[in-house]
This record gives C-alpha cells, structure tokens and sequence, in this order.
C-alpha cells in the first residue's frame, strides 16, 4: 500500500512542478473518493448527503435549463455594482479622514461602532425601509465592502512613513503631488487588503441577503432547495460559491496584493 | 550652492502633560560658507536632529531664524535637499524614478529627466540599477541613491541626517569616501549630522560639537583632499583631530 | 536616537482621555439622531427617536426578554467557537509539520475556509433541523477553516533553523510540538481565530433571522414582522456594542500581545 502511494506521490511532485496549475485541483480528487465511499457505504441516508454523481448530473440539469448561469450573473452583478459603489464612496472618503487628523478623531469611533453592527443586522431595517428588492439587497453589500476598505485606507495614509512625505517635501512636490505620489502609493497596499476582506464579507453577505429577501441568486437557489428538500442542489450552490471565490480570491485578489506588497517590500498579510 | 545661517536658533516643546517648557535647542548660531562642509557631532539626546529638522523645515522654529542665501526659510523646500537615516525612497518608484523625482516636481520634461538620470546614477555607480525598485537594492545602494536623489534637485543647501548609521563597517567607508569625492567634484554646501567622529573628521572642513542644545566647540579640519581611508587610517593630524573631537564629545 | 522632547505623564489619565475620546463622538451622534428626528417629524415607523429606543430597550431589560436573546446568541457562539478551536488546532499543526502534506491540503482548507460560515445555512438547518444544532454548527464551521487554514499556514512558516535549534538542543517530538511549533503558530492561530470570530458572527445573526426562535438575530426580525422599528434599532445597537466589546477588548488586545510582542510583523 505504501509503495504505490509513495510512487503517486512522486508523479505528482513531478507534474506540479511542470504545471503548478494542477497544485489547485488534484488535492480535492482524494476528497471526492472519500466523498463517494462514505455515501456508497451508506452512513447517511441519500436525503441527507448525496453522491458526487447526483451533484454533478442536478448541477448539469441546472446549468441546461438556464438556471445556474442566470442565477449566477444575478449575484455577480449584484456583488459588482455594490462593490464598486462601496470603493467610490470608500477610497476617498478613507483618504479623507486619514489626512485630516481632526476627521479622524471624530469619524474613527463611528465606523467602529458601525462596522461592529454588521451588515446582516440592517436587513430588518432595510426590509422596512425599502421592501424585498434590489435596493434592500445593493444596500447591504455596499455596507458590507464600505467599512473595511474605509478603515484599512484610514490606516494605510496614517501609516505611510513620515520621511517619505517630508522627503517629497523637500524635493518641493506641492500638496495635490504628495497626494498622488507618496500618499495614495504609500496607503495602496492596505487599500487592497481592505477590498479582499470587503469582498470577503461582501460575498457573504449577499448570500444571506439573498436566503432572506432574494428571488434569485446563488444564496436563494439553495435556500429555495431547502424548502423543497433538495440537498443535491444546495451542494451544487456550496459548490457553485465555493469554487467562484477561490477563483476570484486566489487568482485575481491575492496575486495583486502580492505584486504591490513584494516588488514595493510593503508586505500588509 | 548657497549659504547657509543660524542666527541664536532655539526650540522649546510644551509638555501638555506638565504644563511646562522643555528646552530643546538654544541660541544655536552658525554660519556655513557658500561650497563649504560642516559635521555636527553629539551624543544622543543633544538636540542635532531637531537642528536639522528645523532648518529642513519640517520642525518649527521657537526662537532666531535661519537663513539660506539671505532668505528666511518657512517650512520644507527645494532649496533644501534632505538625505534620511532611512534612506526614505518612495518603494513604489524604480530608482530612476525616484532620482529624477525633484526635476518632475518641478515640471522637467522627460528627455531631460532621462537625462539627469543617467547623469547621477553615473555619479553613484549605480546605472545598472536604474530600472530596480528600493526594496531589491542592499543597504549601501540606497543609501547613494538617497544621496543623488538630493543632488539631483539643485538644492542651495545638501542637509544629511545620519545617512551612513545603518550600513555595515566595510560599506560606510566605501560610502565615505564617495561622497568627499562628490563633494570635492561638486562643491554642494554641506550640513551632516553624525555622532561618529572619525566619519565627521574625515568628511568635513569644519566640526561643530553640541551638547546638550547649544554648541560647545568648532573644531576646523584643515586635512588636505582628496582624502581617503587608505591614508587618513595612519595619519598623525587625523588622529590627533579625531582624539580631540572625541574628547570634547565625551565631555559634553 | 530621536532628540525630540519625550513627554511622560500618568497612565490612567491617558487612559480616561482616551475612553472620552472614543464615546464623545458616539454621543454626539445620539444627540444629531434625536436632532434630526425631532425637526424632520420623522415617522416612529421610519426610524424611531432616542426616547422610544430607550424604553424599548428598558422594557426588555425588565422582562428578561433580551438577556435570554444575548444568553442564547452568546452560548452558541462560545459553544461553537470552543469546538472549532479545539478541533482546529491540533489538526492545524499535525497537517502543517510536513511541509509536503501542508503544500497538499492547502488548496483544501482555502477552498473550505471561503466557503465558511453562512452559506452552510441551508444544509446545516436541513441536517440539524432549525435550532442550536444548524445554528451552533453554522459557527464551528465557519471558525473551524479559517482556524485550521491558519495554523496550517503558521506550523509551515516557522523558519527551518528554530526547528533545527531545537532538535539541537535535545527536543523530543512532544517538546518540539509544545515549545516550538504551538507557540510558533500562535500568532497565526489568534489572527484566524479573530477573522474566524468575525464571519461566525454575521453567520449567526443570519442564521438566527432563519432558523430559530430565541436569539438577536430572532429578537431583529421578529420585530420587522411587527413594525417595530425602536426594537429593531436596540437590537442593532446590542449587536454592534457586544462585538465591539469582544473584538476589541478581547480578541485585539489577544493579537497585539502575540504579534507585537514577539516582533513577528504581520498585521
């Protein structure tokens, strides 16, 4: 048993190192296995835990019949426009309150205080305010991104080294350059730590704004079979979500973070 | 290059916690010859980063004023060039970028920029860095490029805080060295803070020693140039001058 | 070596300027609120006036109405939380001491840990059934990834000389586990539990609007049925009071000292 194993192991190291790509995939192949012998040996009742070949063939017959993909481009969109209305107001907003010492002191409280609150807590307000809909739903998410991004580009212009800003002093850069040379550069990689945690808890945010309020979406599809007891199709959501995020994060969030924070040797994580 | 003038410079700090006034500096005065170089030396504690602070305008002043070409400085300008103890390059700027940072304050065009580049990482050996960020570079390296990033401005005044307090032994020497070679080239007047005597002897014409927020002694070193380790490390006047230097120091 | 002025000055003074500091902002925002709601005549089924809020809040002191929501929502959460960290750890640090199985499992505990938290509601209220079960499980899970991702990362990033150093020195696996790989992750393992604490929060404020009937969350959304708008913003002000104080006073401060004391920067 352990030579065969011992031999995988080798070919596997290999071909990684050729194709890093495969690092990312091959280590839930054991995980579906395991999966499928602890459904065939029949530990749980099929109602409770399906196979992989049910959730594969639903999550099929949900891609056929439209579903997926337009419920899908309903939270991603949703996730977008909340999320780049959330930067707009943050990014300025933080850079505002960072260099103005008397904002700070006022403001740094109050988006503690709020952002302890949490956005799944304004639902019930929202919902009052506005109704099940778009509006309820856009407010939550941009809540939800608005808070970390505030409070990390707060902390980045606060904690930009002051040589560097005496530095360009010195060279004679005028306010508005020291802005955009030292200031925004200095607080950029904290910027983007802030938008991956904002994404972060904006994501999930929207599937509980969408399990309560939604009438479509990723998060209403599996609270939708709940209802109807179809646990193949709220496997299929967990894993419609579970492999978007890794996407988004591992590939486009952490590689940005990392060629900001390394090349400039601002590592923020 | 410019002079430069401290006429009875002081700096007091309001302890709010007290309610009283600590003195930090008083009645500095000193007089720096246009092309002239001059070390300030001190133990820790001694007031000679608050006096390069305020003249750098980063500080304010409580009391006298300071003079650069006849001129009354308000807070940091051009006409001042800073060289940091932490080299202080913008990280997210290639070295290139971060020399001709001044001329592009200044609206110089990019052919010129490119130009002044290429001139002044020559003048550092260091124009196969031109292209490298801060981050990739050791120590000694950024240090030169704090230093031509200064000169590179034009300034009337070059101030230095410290800049060779982080290196290691073998590569401030070599540092040392460069910069009396740029200086003897150039000719930029030179203020540079230091607490280590040979490195101010060996550099300066003249040695201003502090203690305890005013000036104790002016030592003139009239070492002939270019100077170099090699020589200076078994010469009889260098060492006398170093002795005496460390002696008032240590009294201060 | 900075020749500025260092000020000195008793501590619980500074300490008092602080706290004032931190609540004047907070009431002054009470005092624009109430401002705001008298001049505009704002209707109590928009948004209640600070008065109302009070008494709502008051009258469910006195009832024990709120201690037995904040009781049930903290008791899932320090269940939850427990297990998942007692679970998490020891996994962590036996997954992370080959640096060939941690490289393998990394993917896993990624994928596992943004998936943690609130989108197991659904098949966690059909497993358990609406209650404690779905509701406790909801936050182990979403502490218990992020945790074990954390220790992971941390057991693999102990510098190979501090293991070498102690198995110079005469360590025993037990004592290379106990004064090597546990402290080495340590600041690892707060940071993913103060994250992990973060997403169980939100998951259990959503999943007590869905699947309970005691709890804040339950306390949120009952009150929406109702129109109960003053009751809705008490339970708001709780909820944001209550994380404050354990992100703050407890989970913060358990970072700082880890992190900062021991020099390894990596906030």
């Amino acid at each position: 048993m352990i030579a065969p194993l011992q031999l995988l192991w080798g070919y596997y190291m290999r071909w990684t190192v050729r194709w890093p790509a495969l690092a990312a995939f091959v280590p839930f192949l054991p995980l579906i296995a395991l999966w499928s012998l602890i459904v065939s040996l029949g530990v749980f009742p099929r109602a409770f835990l399906p196979g992989p070949l049910d959730v594969l063939s639903k999550g099929w017959a949900l891609l056929y019949k439209g579903i997926l993909t337009d419920y899908l481009a309903d939270s991603l969109a949703r996730l977008a426009v909340g999320a780049a209305a959330g930067m707009a107001i943050a990014i300025p907003l933080g850079v505002f309150i960072g260099l103005n010492r008397r904002a700070y002191e006022i403001s740094w409280p109050i988006l503690l205080f709020f952002q302890a609150i949490g956005d799944i807590a304004w639902l019930p307000i929202l919902l009052v305010w506005f109704g099940f809909g778009l509006t309820t739903m856009t407010f939550v998410i941009v809540y939800t991104v608005l808070f970390p991004v505030v409070l990390n580009t707060v902390l980045g212009i606060r904690t930009v080294k002051p040589e560097l800003r005496r530095a360009a002093q010195s060279l004679g850069a005028s306010r508005t350059r020291i802005l955009f040379e030292v200031m925004l550069p200095g607080a950029l990689p904290n910027i983007i730590t802030g938008l991956r945690n904002g994404l972060g808890y904006g994501w999930r945010a929207l599937i509980a704004a969408e399990i309560i309020v939604g009438t479509s979406g990723i998060g209403f599809l599996m609270f939708d079979a709940r209802r109807a007891g179809s646990v193949e199709e709220i496997v299929v959501g967990m894993i419609v979500l579970g492999v978007l995020w890794y996407i988004v994060d591992s590939w486009l969030l952490a590689p940005i973070e990392r060629a900001t924070g390394q090349r400039w040797g601002l590592v923020t994580t | 290059m410019k002079s430069l003038v401290l006429e009875n410079l002081s700096k007091t700090y309001f302890d709010p916690y007290r309610g009283t006034q600590f003195t930090a500096i008083k009645d500095v005065s000193l007089q720096v010859g246009e092309g002239d170089f001059v070390a300030v030396v001190g133990p820790s504690g001694c007031g000679k980063s608050t006096i390069l602070n305020m003249i750098a305008g980063f500080v304010p002043i409580s009391g006298g004023r300071i003079l650069v070409d006849g001129h009354q400085v308000k807070g940091p300008g051009p006409d001042r060039g800073v060289v940091f103890q932490s080299h202080a390059l913008f990280p997210w700027k290639t070295v290139a970028e971060n020399v001709t940072f001044g001329p592009k304050m200044r609206g110089v065009g990019k052919a010129e920029r490119a130009r002044i580049a290429d001139e002044y990482l020559a003048l550092a050996g260091l124009s196969h860095a031109a292209e490298r960020y801060p981050n990739e570079l050791s120590g000694g390296m950024q240090q030169r490029v704090g230093v031509v990033r200064a000169l590179a401005n034009n300034p009337d005044v070059l101030l230095m805080d410290e800049p060779f307090a982080s290196v290691d032994a073998q590569t401030r020497m070599t540092l040392q060295e460069e910069l009396t070679r740029i200086w003897e080239e150039r000719r930029p007047t030179v203020v540079f803070i230091t607490h280590d005597v040979s490195e101010a002897v060996f550099l300066a014409n003249r040695v201003v020693v502090l203690s305890k927020g005013h000036v104790l002694a002016e030592v003139a070193v009239p070492l002939a140039r270019p100077r170099s380790w090699t020589r200076l490390v078994e010469d009889d006047g260098f060492k006398a001058l170093s002795n005496q230097v460390l002696q008032l120091v240590r009294s201060a | 070596m900075t020749d500025e002025a260092v000020s000195f000055s008793p501590l619980p003074y500074r300490r008092t300027l602080a706290a004032v500091k931190f609540i004047a902002p907070l009431l002054a925002l009470v005092v624009l609120w109430q401002a705001v709601v008298t001049v505009f005549a704002v209707d109590p089924r928009v948004f209640p006036s600070v008065p109302t809020v009070l008494r709502a809040g008051w009258s469910t002191i006195v009832d024990g109405t709120l201690v037995a929501h904040v009781g049930a929502s903290l008791w899932r959460v320090t269940v939850g939380t427990v297990i998942a960290i007692l679970t998490a750890v020891p996994l962590g640090i036996a997954m992370g001491v080959s640096k060939g199985v941690s490289a393998f499992l990394t993917p896993l505990f990624r994928f596992f840990s943004v998936l943690a938290g609130i989108a197991w509601i659904p098949i966690a209220t059909l497993w358990f059934g609406y209650g404690f079960g779905a509701i406790t499980f909801v936050i182990f899970n979403a502490v218990f990834f992020v945790v074990a991702y954390n220790t992971l990362m941390g057991v693999s990033t102990i510098p190979m000389p501090l293991r070498h150093a102690a198995a110079a020195l005469g360590a025993n696996r037990w004592q290379m586990l106990t004064q090597v790989l546990l402290p080495g992750a340590l600041p690892n393992i707060v940071t993913g539990i103060r994250t992990g604490m973060g997403f169980a929060w939100r998951g259990l404020i959503a999943a007590e609007m869905i699947a309970t009937n005691v709890g804040l969350g339950y306390m949120l959304f009952l009150a929406r049925d109702f129109y109960r708008t003053e009751v809705i913003v008490f339970a708001m002000i709780v909820i944001g009071v209550i994380w404050l104080v354990l992100d703050r006073f407890l989970l913060a401060p358990l970072e700082r000292a880890t992190v900062e004391r021991w020099g390894l920067v990596q906030s």
